[in-house]
């Protein structure tokens, strides 16, 4: 009877700092996962809209899904570079895309795994490494820089986030108050051209910029529908004859991540081979409402990225003037 | 006990007292084959990030104390890589061959008659309605994605009336729809979505787990039991429906149970790893020209070649091509096409020099 009540009183001793070192936390998909109280070993299923959100808040995150063993991204663009600036650690790999290497995840050694509501159906595998969140990024589901909100409460990061965005806000108002007229109610479309037209969707910091500014989106068909079913990025394709058509009061225009000019011109010379002659019909280039963004700076559902469309904004508004 | 005798075609053959017979030939072949998937899975153990392999495997199991890496490599990881691998090859070869004897064309397989790509749009519509469907529900959806392929099959042919000529045109037709609707899925979900099918459609091991293997085995068990009835009753249809009838197969009541067979063989499969497009024909064409067999000796070789190709394809996929992104049905396209090519040639060959 001693040996079980020495027993029991090292095992509570064993167990009791992991208890106080972990919170039960419920995930976008209704899970309950027990997760560590301020993780330091994350490792992300999808960079851009997981691993960015958590690197803006200064996190350092130790494996991401789609790296090589050497850390260089598995697209064109780096968007820790492009978004954060250049210099930062590179998370490392664990088996190139559509080929996760549990081994090579596993010896990452992580506390905790970040992972889209897509990335269910790999749930049971990478819970055999380290606890799984399942963070929903689709459009329908998740609005603006909301997935940064998330991801702040889920690392205990909250009071940082909200005093970055108090930060932000602050930037927001002022530059509201520089603008030549109220942009409140004004429309906007984002469009990401590949090689076709693509309505860009409401996860990223440029729509929550350009909605805190004031604009509404323009309602293109029933984009609306088609958002239901998911799409973080990408909202719809859109047709060169609906888009020739349409009339926003500010029509955003990225490049795709693969064109090395994805600036004014270089996307200008892509919408003419999309579109041949929308210049000289489609009123926001006839009455220069339309912004030219770099896509690797703002399409991330971050504040940095947030607040690299209102540098782009202003320095647009400048010029225009 | 067991008599050593001289089959019609002069090959050697061993007769049982029970009066079970296999060829010499047949049995070499299985022999080699099985040897072949051992060493194959030997090998295959060894491949990856964590330096272990057979030792430390059978280290195991007199008692020894392993890393927790090793363990988990070996016992987690590899594995169940190798005897999922195995299974869903042996599965989809097998599919392959019924179907082949059953149309009485070379080419046939579950992708040629729509099944793979009626379980697989199912699964994907199901995946759409319930993104986290349990995976008992998702089996049942390929299964049911697959019968309901064969049953507007056989309705569009004619039930056991049909000729195997008009269940291939008929089943191409068929794919040939299935596939298209697939694509337009793909094209026009939202890109995580498609992304998220695409690699699924793409072929994957990643999921295999030991409750895979569990929900997996008693299929394999059944796949045994299987080729001992349809093994029986395949050479006849090789011969074709009307002489199979007048060789006593009741072709209106087995041709439908041996469609069965094949369809849940090959939507197991596509759940597990997604769809293996070729393999059907491939293993039985590269077991036929190892050991040309009929019935059970037929269906047992093609579906060791099954096995071997997807777990060498998923060696390869993991130990040559690290770093790059080659989904399994491309490395198994990658091992299993020249070999085809080569036995075709052989074949060609042999055929040429013998008359």
């Amino acid at each position: 009877m001693r040996h079980l009540v020495f027993s029991f009183i090292a095992a509570m001793l064993v167990t009791g700092p992991v208890w106080a070192d972990e919170r039960l936390v419920s995930d976008d998909t209704g899970r309950e996962v027990l997760v560590p109280r301020q993780p330091d070993r994350v490792v992300v299923m999808h960079e851009p809209l997981l691993g960015l959100p958590l690197m803006d808040l200064g996190i350092e995150i130790t494996g991401s899904y789609g790296r090589a063993d050497d850390g260089s991204f598995v697209i064109a663009v780096d968007f820790i570079d492009t978004v954060l600036g250049e210099g930062r650690p590179k998370p490392r790999g664990f088996g190139p895309f559509g080929q996760p290497d549990l081994e090579k995840l596993r010896a990452l050694e992580p506390d905790l795994i970040v992972a889209t509501e897509l990335d269910a159906g790999k749930l049971d595998q990478l819970a055999t490494v380290a606890p799984v969140y399942l963070q929903n990024v689709s459009s329908a589901k998740v609005h603006g820089i909301e997935i940064q909100d998330d991801l702040a409460a889920l690392v205990g990061l909250t009071e940082v986030f909200n005093s970055r965005k108090a930060t932000y806000l602050e930037r927001v108002s002022s530059l509201r108050e520089t603008l030549p007229a109220n942009s409140a109610g004004l429309t906007y479309l984002p469009v990401f051209l590949t090689d076709q037209l693509n309505v860009v969707g409401d996860a990223s910091g440029m729509v929550q910029a350009l909605e805190d500014l004031g604009f509404i989106r323009l309602n293109v068909d029933d984009t609306s529908k088609l958002a239901a079913g998911g799409g973080s990025m990408m909202l719809m394709p859109l047709s060169a004859e609906a888009f020739g058509r349409l009339n926003p009061d500010l029509l955003v225009l990225l490049n795709s991540y693969t064109e090395d000019d994805r600036g004014e011109t270089g996307t200008r010379a892509k919408l003419d081979r999309i579109v041949p002659g929308w210049q000289q019909f489609m009123k926001p280039n006839l009455e220069n409402r339309i912004l030219f963004v770099d896509p690797a700076k703002v399409i991330t559902p971050t504040l940095a990225s947030a607040n690299h469309m209102l540098d782009a904004f202003e320095s647009w508004t400048l010029k225009s003037r | 006990m067991i008599r050593r005798g001289t089959a019609t075609d002069g090959l050697g053959i061993l007769r049982f007292k029970n009066g079970f017979q296999i060829k010499i030939s047949n049995l070499v072949a299985g022999l080699g084959l099985a040897m072949a998937a051992v060493l194959l899975a030997v090998y295959s153990l060894q491949i990856g990030l964590t330096k272990t392999g057979i030792s430390d495997f059978l280290a195991i199991f007199v008692g020894a104390e392993l890393s927790d890496a090793k363990v988990y490599a070996l016992i987690d990881v590899r594995l169940p890589r190798i005897l999922v691998g195995f299974m869903v090859g042996w599965a989809v070869a097998l599919s392959g061959a019924v179907l082949q004897s059953l149309a009485r064309n070379p080419l046939a397989d579950p992708g040629l008659f729509g099944f793979s790509q009626g379980s697989m749009i199912m699964i994907m519509l199901l995946l759409i309605v319930v993104p986290l469907a349990p995976k008992s529900l998702v089996a049942l959806a390929a299964v049911a994605g697959g019968l309901c392929v064969a049953g507007l099959l056989l309705w569009l042919v004619g039930g056991g009336r049909s000729s195997g000529l008009a269940i291939v045109l008929m089943g191409i037709a068929v794919e040939t729809v299935l596939s298209s609707f697939g694509t337009l899925l793909i094209l026009y979900l939202p890109p995580e979505t498609s992304l998220a099918l695409s690699e699924w459609l793409a072929g994957s091991l990643f999921q295999a787990n030991w409750s895979l293997i569990a929900a997996f085995l008693p299929l394999f068990f059944l796949s045994l039991a299987g080729i001992l009835i349809a093994g029986r009753a395949l050479p006849a249809y090789d011969l074709g429906n009307e002489m199979a009838m007048a060789l006593g197969e009741p072709v209106a009541r087995s041709q439908p149970m041996l469609l069965l067979f094949a369809v849940v063989l090959s939507a197991a499969a596509v759940t597990a790893v997604g769809p293996l497009m070729f393999l059907g024909i491939l293993a039985p064409h590269i077991a036929a020209f190892l050991s040309p067999a009929t019935g059970r000796a037929r269906l047992v070789l093609s579906g060791l070649t099954g096995g071997i190709l997807v777990v060498a394809a998923d060696t390869l996929t993991r130990g040559v091509a690290v770093g790059l992104p080659m989904p399994l049905g491309l490395s198994l396209t990658i091992i299993g096409v020249p070999l085809f090519i080569i036995a075709l040639r052989l074949q060609a060959l042999r055929k040429f020099q013998s008359h």
